[in-house]
């Protein structure tokens, strides 16, 4: 009997899931790509409280719920970007080469006007991170886009929290020219960076033991003379955290060789890599990314802006991903990012990947990266509502996103900003927070 | 029982303030007393002796000295000094400017953060003070007698002191040295942090570092065998007070994320905090009143740089700053959060007096406007019991105004700080109704001792008052006391020019285009005139 | 014995010449393919003759020489190589590196450079562009007020003269763009176009006097030269009205006084960029002004504008009747050119006006619509084969023709992953 109850409030707790405070909508008629469950030509998404319930043909809305017929139109997952830079104060710390300690959920930024850039695009999810001018930069987050939420509202609180680090040339400053008489910044070479970052974590497994050291100490209570911790140092934290296995790195990385020597530096000290930012060069090291398990999130043909990159190509993608490595398409751009659905098609002229595939660039891949895939990334029953609407199919150039959806709530809908706008160029400009539906 | 007696009489010498020639007393008489939460007399008494108040209450009720000069304030109405709860006044900011870093200057390898610190807790802003007549007369003008001055540059940037606008030298006008400690999320300018994400860290590890410091000295004092000593650090000594001792700091919030930060900091370290700026309180007025933290709100209605408005352009960012933030106050007001009304970040005391009106048009009930200037400073501050409210034995800072003070019509007729009744300056301001407009964008050109300069002018106008700013390569300066009479123009410039600081003041005549006049600087006169820049598309 | 070496070397040299003759008057047809003109109907399945660097004939019953190498397009569609109106092609190689950008000279004024003088054939960004079936671009110069000329390459040959179709195209002009906050992150001082365009008047204006003396001073001995000014030299053209003026102008009071200014001037001119051109767009329209614009990949001036005020901008153009052409603004992206087009559609341009965009417009904007921009009889034979909607994402392209040569598709692109691909597959 004991055993009966237990058993029951187990699969009772397993049932209750977090509660979401979403919305409730219902999408008909509209080509359903589920990027992991095939497609449905004409077919119906139920969202209750944020959640999808049903995906399927001929669903009835319970009531109250809103409809939108979506014929004609296609329905895929809510676009991931997974490296870019908007909804933050800054970028960049450079006053330290080494800022470990700095975390961008200190200054997030809702009222970016890049968010609402990007959500006219149909990115629901973007993970934001510190900039590349240092070879450790600082802990990053990620964030749904619900423009017009306040920030606290935004973040995506069940994604691995990770470290920024960053190789090659902008950690080097390669590119700065020198101002007679100045030294530069330590370190100036892709040697000093594969030292520097030994250096730091070597630093890190040593606070690490200092504590433990106290915390021993403490234990066995041998106190016959005052006993100081050590102090707390929120860089050092950050680092140790790394590894004990509480943050993951991503690293920026452009040229095959330093990545290499990133991977055994992760062997050394033991800790783990999501993914290599950038990497245009990853196809030359496919084989080692791919047994590695080390995901890489790239730019689809943007190169030759520097020396690192003059030997990027745009089949790299479709090639990387049919060798096994987990490939996902960043923007790294305020620009960029609201045509992520254009690049991942390129994927299928530059490399031949099925569309599925290269879909799931922009979808399921960075979910995975991210540490999300359980709750975004296709559209499955039990995932988070989060959808974008394209009036035609989302790997067509001349497709166009009409409607993105968060947890069920409509937050970017193209009719309703035109008709906006309509109206505000009859009336005079008024202050208003939101730049097409709040 | 003779010894009794002595005793008493003694203690009663003791305690009774020694009468010294300090000054006439007053007696301000058939006035309407408003002094929230005391209720309002509405015919009565202000005896002022001392510097004190000696009594308040209905007329009849109150004995008038003999020795009283007294003032006939019927139709009157009279006020407690306004408390400016949080100001830049004074600084010498300009003078004592350190050159700049060169930007390029870069900290050697993995330089630990506390070597560059933009950090100084330990700095007083009294030793820094300069008070001056023009900007007292304006404050009195408009009712402040009391103001707050806080340091201004630096994220640590220092303590700040309470000055009562008595006169001219800085010792006499302190009412309470330090105040708190002053904390800004600003970044240092090339050096570490150059980032706000930087400053939060760079925050967060200083108090840490400050409470293991005091943490460590305590110890070792307690017990100093077989433990080393730590450094002295004169940072983490001016810091540890507000981390243990829980003593004031005052985080300047410029937009509702600051604010967030502010209130999370507090809580990380437990602070006794008070939120200062935050003119896009009303945002986040939930956490506000969950996190119980006073707060000083600047009545700046300018939308700070991360808000939407300012990002939809100049003609939504004005409109914002008309339509929505002055209703931030009486937003507060409602949701029962405390605070107090500034000047932060406004350029002059006039503009102070315009905005408050706005804010009390813009909603804020009257009655809570005077207490956010009077009691609610005072108490948010810890000196309520001198200061806040017209009662006996406070400090006698008393406004008499023409008329209820938030009316634009009335004008502050006479003022007491410190029981010294001041003159107040009046500008030549409507000697005649200004027959011009000059408001708009100005080429300008400068011809003086120093050679040929080359500046922008923006003004704005409101019948006879004038407000703007010059720019040039050099920098950006605020136009004060700026009136126009007829199609004379006059104002005064605060000017620093490569570290020189200077007052310039410009008197000339305004055609429809055109401006001519002379600068008086030190070192002669300039000649000044001004083209019309014709607005564009 | 003599004679016969004679006849033999006689015979030889003959048959040299004939082997010559045939080849330069190769013969290609391609056939079974499906034909987009772009001037005049579809062919849902045809023939393309091709007659050593010219089309002969485009048909549904068109004959075939027997001489005739047969190319089979069958799955494919035919469409006039596009033609990028804006590029730096030849220009660009790495960013960051100085030596490899030649498209930008020092100081304010320049009309006297030319672009196609500094041409680098042998750019990586080359074949990968024409591997996407572009087969001319405009290379532009930029920089200061008069940034210098223009001129329209081909995207294949060993040499610049062999590269280049036209040269000089244009005079450019660069007006300030819009650097206001909202969308674009730095604000930046307001110049006014038109005070810059004053400038340019004033030039024009000395050019003008400059050619004048010259005249005078070359009929009266007396009078004395003026000295030699290669940039008046330069502009002389554009004063004669041989040379149109290419001004890039972004914002909508900039443009009116562009227009007015090419009106005062009776100058030719073509618009580059104009991102608020849709507010002007009947204005422009009416001054018979041609408009090439931009890249897309671009965020718009300011908030006030709408995100898709670039997107919807070329619709709105052309729905007031400008005359418009997409271009990359690239080097090492001008393979982009078809997919701006597209993007354009998506917003409201109509789809064949896009595909004529980046055809027959930027030639007749370029005055090479002899030659290129169409599937005709007499223009040049640069044809290009693709598995579908050449402004599609996805579609691959088979075959591409530049004066009747078909070109290898190889580029950085292949070569590179061919390099390592032998590396990730090969077996331990």
């Amino acid at each position: 009997m004991k055993k009966n109850i237990i058993i029951s409030l187990c699969l009772f707790l397993a049932a209750v899931e977090p509660i979401l405070a979403g919305g409730n909508l219902l999408l008909k008629n509209g080509t359903i790509l589920t990027v992991t469950k095939g497609t449905i030509p004409k077919g119906d998404i139920l969202i209750l409280d944020g959640f999808i319930r049903q995906i399927g043909e001929n669903i009835t809305a319970p009531a109250g719920v809103k409809v939108i017929d979506v014929s004609g139109k296609y329905i895929i997952p809510g676009i991931i970007d997974s490296h870019t830079h908007i909804a933050l104060s800054g970028t960049n710390e450079t006053g330290n080469t080494i800022t470990a300690e700095v975390n961008m959920r200190d200054v997030l930024h809702a009222e970016d006007t890049s968010i609402f850039t990007a959500i006219s695009g149909g990115v629901t999810t973007i993970h934001t991170l510190h900039g590349s001018a240092n070879p450790i930069g600082g802990q990053n987050i990620t964030l749904k886009l619900k423009w017009g939420k306040k920030a606290e509202e935004m973040i995506f609180a069940q994604a691995w929290p990770t470290l920024k680090f960053a190789l090659g040339e902008n950690v080097t400053q390669a590119n700065r020219t020198v101002v007679g008489g100045e030294e530069r910044r330590y370190p100036a070479s892709r040697m000093g960076v594969v030292a520097i970052i030994r250096r730091e974590l070597q630093r890190a497994r040593e606070y690490i033991a200092q504590w433990d050291r106290y915390n021993e100490w403490q234990r066995l209570k041998m106190l016959n003379r005052p006993l100081l911790p050590p102090r707390k140092d929120l860089q050092l934290e950050a680092l140790a955290d790394l590894l004990r296995g509480k943050l993951v790195a991503r690293c920026h990385s452009y040229r095959a060789d330093e990545t290499i020597e990133f991977i055994q530096l992760s062997h050394e000290f033991r800790f783990r890599v999501a993914c290599f930012e950038h990497i245009p060069e990853a196809y030359k090291i496919a084989k080692e990314l791919a047994a590695e398990k080390i995901g890489i999130s790239v730019f689809m043909d943007s190169w030759a802006y520097k020396v690192e990159a003059a030997e990027g190509i745009a089949t790299m993608p479709a090639y990387c991903a049919q060798q096994g490595v987990l490939v996902s398409i960043n923007s790294d751009s305020n620009e960029r990012i609201r045509r992520l659905f254009n690049d991942a098609a390129k994927a299928i002229k530059y490399g031949g990947l099925p569309e599925d595939e290269a879909l799931k660039l922009v979808t399921l891949n960075p979910a995975i990266q991210l540490g999300v895939d359980k709750w975004v990334g296709s559209l499955e029953v039990g995932k988070h509502g989060d959808i974008a609407v394209f009036n035609e199919h989302p790997l067509s150039a001349y497709t166009r996103c009409d409607l993105t959806i968060i947890e069920g709530d409509i937050y970017f809908d193209r009719e309703a900003y035109l008709k906006e706008r309509q109206e505000a160029q009859k009336a005079n400009p008024k202050p208003k927070l939101s730049g097409g539906g709040q | 029982m003779k010894l009794k007696k002595l005793w008493f009489l003694a203690l009663l010498l003791l305690i009774t303030p020694r009468l010294m020639a300090s000054g006439p007393t007053y007696a301000i008489v058939n006035c309407r007393v408003v002094s929230p939460p005391l209720p309002v007399i509405e015919k009565g008494v202000i005896i002022i002796r001392d510097g004190l108040i000696e009594a308040v209450g209905e007329a009849g009720k109150i004995q008038i000295p003999e020795d009283a000069e007294v003032i006939e304030a019927q139709g009157m109405i009279a006020y407690p000094g306004f408390i400016d709860a949080h100001t830049n006044l004074f600084l010498e900011t300009t003078a004592a400017e350190t050159p700049q870093q060169p930007p390029t200057a870069r900290p050697p390898t993995g330089a630990v953060a506390e070597e560059r610190s933009p950090a100084q807790p330990e700095f007083f802003v009294l030793s820094q003070i300069k008070p001056r007549q023009t900007i007292i007369n304006s404050f009195l003008k408009v009712g402040v007698t009391t103001v707050l001055v806080a340091p201004e540059r630096g994220i640590f940037s220092g303590q700040s002191v309470l000055l009562n606008l008595n006169g001219e030298k800085p010792e006499p006008m302190v009412v309470k040295n330090p105040v708190a400690l002053h904390l800004q999320f600003v970044t240092a300018r090339g050096g570490y942090p150059n980032s706000p994400m930087g400053t939060v860290a760079f925050i967060r590890q200083s108090f840490l570092d400050a409470a293991y410091y005091s943490n460590h000295l305590t110890t070792w004092k307690k017990s100093p065998r077989f433990l080393p000593r730590p450094v002295y650090n004169p940072v983490y000594e001016a810091l540890a007070p507000f981390v243990n001792e829980r003593k004031p700091v005052i985080i300047t919030c410029n937009n509702q994320e600051d604010i967030k930060r502010a209130v999370r900091i507090t809580q990380e370290f437990k602070l006794h905090a008070i939120l200062s700026g935050a003119n896009e309180a009303w945002r986040v007025a939930e956490e506000l009143k969950a996190a119980k933290l006073p707060l000083l709100v600047a009545l700046n209605f300018r939308p700070p740089a991360t808000s939407l408005y300012s990002a939809q352009g100049e003609a939504v960012r004005r409109k914002a700053e008309q339509e929505v933030y002055p209703a931030n106050p009486a937003t507060l007001q409602k949701m029962g959060i405390n605070f107090a009304l500034t000047s932060l970040g406004l350029s002059d005391a006039a503009t102070f007096q315009k905005n408050l009106q706005a804010a009390v048009k813009a909603g804020l009930p009257a009655e809570a406007a005077l207490k956010a200037l009077t009691i609610t400073p005072a108490q948010i501050l810890g000196v309520d019991s001198c200061l806040g409210t017209i009662e006996p034995g406070k400090i006698a800072n008393v406004v008499l105004s023409s008329g209820d003070i938030f009316d634009a019509k009335s004008q502050v007729e006479k003022v007491w700080v410190d029981g010294k009744l001041l003159k107040i300056e009046r500008a030549p301001e409507a000697k005649g109704p200004a027959t011009i407009s000059v408001a708009g964008a100005w080429k300008v050109t400068v011809s003086g001792p120093m050679g040929e300069m080359e500046m922008t002018m923006e003004l704005e106008q409101e019948g006879n008052m004038v407000r703007g700013s010059i720019s040039s390569s050099y920098g950006r300066w605020e136009i004060r006391d700026a009136a126009i009479s007829g199609q004379e123009l006059s104002f005064t410039l605060s000017v620093t020019i490569m570290g020189q600081s200077m007052d310039v003041a410009f008197s000339g005549r305004v055609e429809k285009d055109l401006i001519e006049g002379t600068l008086q600087v030190p070192g002669g006169a300039a000649d000044f005139k001004a083209t019309r820049i014709p607005r564009e598309l | 014995m003599n004679l016969r070496k004679i006849i033999f070397c006689l015979l030889l040299s003959v048959a040299c010449l004939f082997i010559n003759y045939v080849k330069a008057e190769e013969v290609l047809a391609i056939i079974k393919v499906k034909i987009v003109p772009v001037v005049g109907e579809d062919i849902p399945e045809g023939t393309i003759l091709i007659h050593g660097h010219k089309i002969e004939a485009v048909g549904s019953a068109v004959a075939v020489p027997p001489e005739a190498k047969i190319i089979d397009g069958r799955g494919l569609t035919a469409y006039p190589g596009m033609i990028d109106a804006w590029s730096t092609l030849g220009l660009y190689e790495i960013g960051s590196l100085q030596a490899t950008i030649d498209y930008r000279e020092t100081g304010r004024l320049n009309p006297q450079v030319l672009t196609t003088e500094a041409l680098r054939p042998d750019s990586m960004h080359i074949p990968i562009t024409r591997s996407n079936g572009i087969t001319a671009a405009l290379v532009v110069p930029s920089g200061g007020l008069i940034p210098g000329r223009s001129g329209l390459i081909q995207l294949w040959g060993g040499t610049p003269p062999e590269m280049v179709i036209k040269s000089p195209v244009a005079m450019h002009v660069e007006l300030p763009a819009i650097s206001r906050g909202g969308f674009r992150r730095q604000a930046g001082p307001r110049e006014e176009g038109s005070r810059q365009l004053e400038e340019v008047k004033e030039l024009l204006h000395q050019a003008r006097f400059y050619e004048k003396r010259k005249i005078a001073a070359s009929k009266n001995k007396i009078l004395a030269l003026p000295d030699f000014d290669e940039k008046l030299e330069a502009l002389l053209p554009v004063t004669h009205g041989e040379m149109p003026l290419i001004i890039s102008v972004h914002s909508a009071a900039d443009i009116r006084a562009a227009i007015k200014f090419l009106q005062e001037e009776k100058l030719k001119g073509i618009f580059y960029g104009v991102s608020q051109g849709w507010m002007v767009a009947k204005e422009i329209a009416q001054a018979d002004i041609p408009v090439i614009f931009g890249s897309l990949y671009d965020l718009p001036p300011s908030w006030e504008d709408g995100y898709d005020a670039l997107y919807r901008n070329p619709g709105v153009l052309r729905q007031a009747g400008a005359k418009i052409a997409f271009s990359s603004s690239s080097a090492s992206l001008a393979k982009e050119l078809p997919y701006h087009a597209a993007k354009a559609a998506a917003f409201g341009l109509d789809k064949r006006e896009a595909l004529k965009a980046v055809t027959i417009y930027p030639a007749e904007i370029l005055g090479v619509a002899d030659l290129m921009g169409s599937l005709e009889k007499g223009k040049l034979a640069n044809i290009v084969l693709a598995e579908g909607d050449i402004l599609e994402l996805r579609t691959v392209i088979r075959h591409v023709f530049i004066q009747g040569q078909e070109i290898e598709l190889s580029s950085a692109y292949t070569e590179f992953l061919e390099k390592y691909r032998k590396r990730n597959e090969k077996k331990p």
